[in-house]
């Protein structure tokens, strides 16, 4: 294989990291949503941290072997295109949003985890910070706006 | 560069595909850690099925179903495939039959209240297959 192919392969496996770590951070998620004791919604909070480990490195094996792509790919493609930019925009979206969420989500294991140490009885603050609204949007936000991304990789608009 | 029409399938399959990886990996973490976490084996055991269910299949068929719309356009009728493409085919065909044997092993599991060992242990092997596909697939080697 050749350096663009090379640099494909790395650029590819960081969008799987990445779509994938927020597969494995939804369905952690959803299935933390159906729960009421403090130490069963610690666990799966706590599980979605694999998911986190995956989503840094996607990001930036996708980024850093992105950038290298423009620069390699046979197709005249320039830092300065519109799909470039677009697509390095909504990188920086879908973190923020997800770095949002992830920390209204630490305050929900924090919360859990002291409750975890006082009996492990359910609670409605607990239960309200799981259904959180703001927190759910920010986190499957970040999910819809890479999910744009990888439209935009495909159909990559004026290339 | 590709035609705009093969645009479309392309996306879905690779949806599809990262949305399968993260899935059937959230059934293999799901599972391993019902081997470290005494009393939640059933909840772990509902996760993995419920994911399995909700989340493996449905994107298998999306992946699955991407590839084939996509293959269709790219090597129409008796064109030959390149080897690339084969490596898809045969991570998707048998991986179909392992994940097939997986999720009856969860619903196994999911009666008894306990995963066995041999779920995150077929659905590991099969997020390693899905690993060489997308090298395969990417690369073109």
């Amino acid at each position: 294989m050749n350096t663009y192919q090379w640099l494909l392969v790395f650029h590819v496996t960081g969008a799987f990291l990445l779509l994938g770590g927020g597969a494995i951070a939804a369905a952690l998620n959803l299935s933390a949503l159906g729960r009421e004791r403090p130490s069963e919604i610690l666990l799966l909070y706590g599980l979605i941290r694999v998911a986190v480990v995956a989503i840094t490195a996607g990001t930036l094996l996708a980024f850093v072997f992105g950038l290298w792509l423009v620069h390699e790919a046979p197709f005249n493609y320039s830092y300065g295109d519109g799909w470039v930019i677009a697509a390095f925009v909504l990188l920086i979206v879908a973190n923020a949003l997800g770095g949002a969420g992830g920390k209204r989500d630490q305050a929900t294991v924090n919360l859990a985890r002291e409750l975890v140490a006082s009996g492990d009885a359910p609670s409605p603050e607990l239960r309200a910070r799981v259904h959180d609204p703001v927190s759910l949007a920010l986190s499957y936000g970040s999910g819809l706006v890479l999910i744009a991304i990888l439209a935009l990789m495909i159909w990559k608009p004026g290339a | 560069m590709r035609p705009d029409s093969w645009n479309l399938p392309l996306f879905l399959h690779i949806l599809g595909a990262t949305v399968l990886f993260g899935t059937v990996a959230t059934v293999a973490i799901a599972g391993f850690a019902s081997r470290n976490h005494a009393g939640y084996e059933q909840l772990l055991a509902r996760v993995a099925g419920r994911t399995f269910l909700f989340g493996v299949i449905p994107s298998f068929i999306l992946m699955r179903a991407g590839a084939q719309w996509i293959v269709g356009k790219e090597f129409p009728g008796d064109a030959k495939t390149p080897g690339w493409i084969d490596v898809g085919f045969i991570v998707s065909e048998p991986g179909a039959l392992l994940l097939l044997i997986t999720g009856i092993l969860i619903w196994v599991s999911a009666r008894r209240g306990r995963l066995m060992l041999a779920v995150p242990v077929l659905a590991g092997i099969y997020v390693v297959a899905l690993g060489v596909a997308w090298v395969a697939m990417s690369g073109k080697p």
